[in-house]
């Protein structure tokens, strides 16, 4: 460990990502007085982050497979450019186990775990294994990777229950099985998407829980064993496990189960002997019980919620963590609760197709804006959205001292938003804050699905 | 202004093939162009094929120790090896993708270059 105790300041850091969460981490660079890399694609050559960073080079052609995906190309992009670091952001390589390996052969910091603890965290049975070590609830399961008994395992489990992908992540591969009888037919998808998703098709059971809320815990570890965990962020907005609003703290969580929920995520971490930044997944009943989900061994795209609600810079200590340094606050400042807030995921998707994407040219770009508004986004009046990559693209972070005038101020600046030329999720989210059950608190992942629901209701009674 | 002058200069150039006409007295002139004279719109046209590179790397012509083997106007056969570009990890092959006469070389041993960077210049 003696070795570990080292301060390495970087001097440059490679941004292994696009969009949005690109031009995240150039802010807290430049701020930090870091020298820049960014990396592109062929159909990024107009992207802000391209022109925000002090360097940018062009890795591969548009698909991201060739681009943002290609691990070989972005080792080399960071060794000719002379980075000291790399940042993954969120999604693309950001926890993938052999590309944080190929960046250490290289001689470069990754910023984030070590390929061992991504590796190890990344396979959610070892995940549930290791929680279940520590003292941390999960859900009743297979206990591990089910084989060809996998009927009376799910028989010993109990219906309803949940077929998930041992690899998974992002909703793929993943099943809600209510009855014995649709067991069969509901394995074999889940196990041929996980097969053509992550190329993996090692399968495992959990109980289902019904009308839960998703809460996640935000961690950070650095290299000397401590851990810090911050105010729980209630992320049950959910259309097809793909988050919509994530809000923190929850209205849904008192000062007890707070304190359950941070000691349950620091154990988790300690037990894996974390470092960097992370989250801690978990599902909560409508009693208040909660279970261990999964560890996501990154930045996530709703850091900004605690980030406001903390008052830290969540990049500037994954990259403080990276350079050797030790956790510059307390558990009690970390987890000090300074205003509510609550993010809302702006997708240029088509709420009303089935939140096709809907990529094109953005003909005016007008944000809100105004006290206790942030937004982060790489979008511009003129610029092109590339259906190669995802649709998000812009968070909408609103803050205010409490609940209620934090969902009248969300209403105002969703009203003051205004994007033309390509379809946008903004007056699906309008619908939201409007939503009596979830002004009143009472939300669980389910509530996305029963809105659409009663709308499509509402327009065949018409 | 003298609009007819004007009118009369112009229906006589008309009939000329010159395509510009400038004429200066006392201070006073005239400038009329044809549209022949307005510059082509922006259309670039080339012959040459360019061979660029597939990969963000580092460019070898040869393997280590063999000296360049191009040279500006040298003829190349469909195929035939220009270089490579090695990344951590790789070595990825430069062809050229028709066979014609190198008309350029714009790389040097050893230099770095991102992906899509054209390295020749092939005339077919």
């Amino acid at each position: 460990m003696s070795g570990k105790n080292k301060i390495t300041p970087f001097h440059k850091v490679l941004v292994a990502n696009r969009g949005e969460i690109a031009l995240r981490v150039l802010r807290t660079l430049k701020e930090m007085n870091i020298k820049s890399v960014a990396i592109y694609s062929e159909a990024d050559r107009n992207c802000l982050h391209v022109r925000m960073a002090d360097e940018a080079v062009c890795i591969g052609p548009a698909s991201s497979s060739q681009s943002y995906l290609n691990i070989d190309a972005i080792v080399t992009a960071a060794k000719i450019t002379g980075a000291d670091a790399v940042h993954p952001g969120y999604g693309f390589l950001s926890e993938n186990a052999d590309f944080a390996a190929a960046v250490e052969k290289a001689g470069i910091v990754f910023i984030g775990p070590t390929a061992k603890t991504i590796s190890m965290l990344g396979v959610k049975s070892t995940a549930r294994e290791i929680a279940v070590k520590a003292g941390v609830p999960v859900t009743p399961g297979s206990d591990g990777v089910v084989g060809k008994n996998y009927h009376a395992v799910a028989r010993k489990i109990g219906f309803p229950l949940m077929i998930k992908a041992a690899l998974g992540g992002g909703g793929k591969g993943m099943r809600a099985c209510l009855k014995e009888a649709d067991l069969d037919r509901m394995f074999k998808t889940a196990q041929a998407e996980a097969r053509a998703n992550f190329g993996d098709d090692r399968m495992y059971f959990e109980k289902l829980v019904l009308n839960p809320r998703h809460i996640e815990v935000q961690v950070a570890a650095d290299n000397y064993g401590n851990v810090v965990a911050f105010a729980e962020r209630d992320c049950s907005l959910q259309r097809r496990h793909q988050k919509l609003v994530e809000e923190s703290p929850s209205p849904f969580v008192d000062n007890k189960t707070r304190l359950q929920l941070q000691a349950a995520a620091c154990n988790v971490v300690k037990a894996a002997k974390y470092s960097g930044l992370g989250t801690v997944e978990f599902l909560m009943a409508p009693t208040k019980e909660f279970y261990f989900m999964e560890v996501n061994t990154r930045l996530q795209v709703e850091h900004p919620v605690t980030e406001e609600v903390c008052g830290y810079d969540l990049v500037k200590l994954q990259i403080q963590i990276a350079q050797g340094e030790k956790l510059p606050f307390s558990q009690k400042e970390a987890a000090t609760i300074r205003c509510h807030a609550i993010e809302h995921r702006i997708n240029a998707e088509d709420s009303e197709q089935n939140f096709a994407p809907c990529p094109g040219t953005v003909t005016e770009w007008t944000p809100a804006g105004g006290l206790g508004v942030r937004i982060d986004s790489h979008i511009y009046t003129g610029y092109t959205i590339p259906s190669f990559y995802d649709s998000l693209i812009a968070k909408l972070i609103v803050t205010a001292p409490d609940r209620a005038r934090l969902l009248a101020r969300s209403r105002r600046c969703l009203d003051d938003f205004c994007v033309e030329g390509v379809k946008t999720t903004i007056a699906f989210h309008r619908k939201i804050v409007t939503n009596a059950d979830f002004i009143s608190g009472n939300t669980d992942t389910g509530l996305i699905e029963r809105m659409l629901k009663q709308e499509k209701g509402h327009e065949s009674q018409r | 202004m003298d609009t007819k002058l004007v009118k009369e200069v112009t229906d006589w150039l008309k009939t000329t093939d010159l395509a510009e006409f400038c004429y200066g007295n006392n201070g006073d002139s005239l400038e009329i162009k044809t549209s022949e004279a307005l510059p082509e719109p922006a259309q670039f046209q080339s012959a040459l094929v360019s061979v660029c590179s597939p990969a963000i790397g580092v460019y070898h012509a040869a393997e280590k120790g063999k000296s360049l083997p191009l040279s500006q106007g040298q003829k190349v056969e469909q195929g035939d090896l220009l270089g490579w570009i090695e990344t951590v990890g790789k070595k990825h092959k430069v062809t050229a993708p028709c066979a014609g006469q190198l008309q350029a070389i714009s790389v040097q041993e050893g230099a770095v270059v991102e992906f899509g960077l054209p390295l020749f210049f092939i005339e077919p």
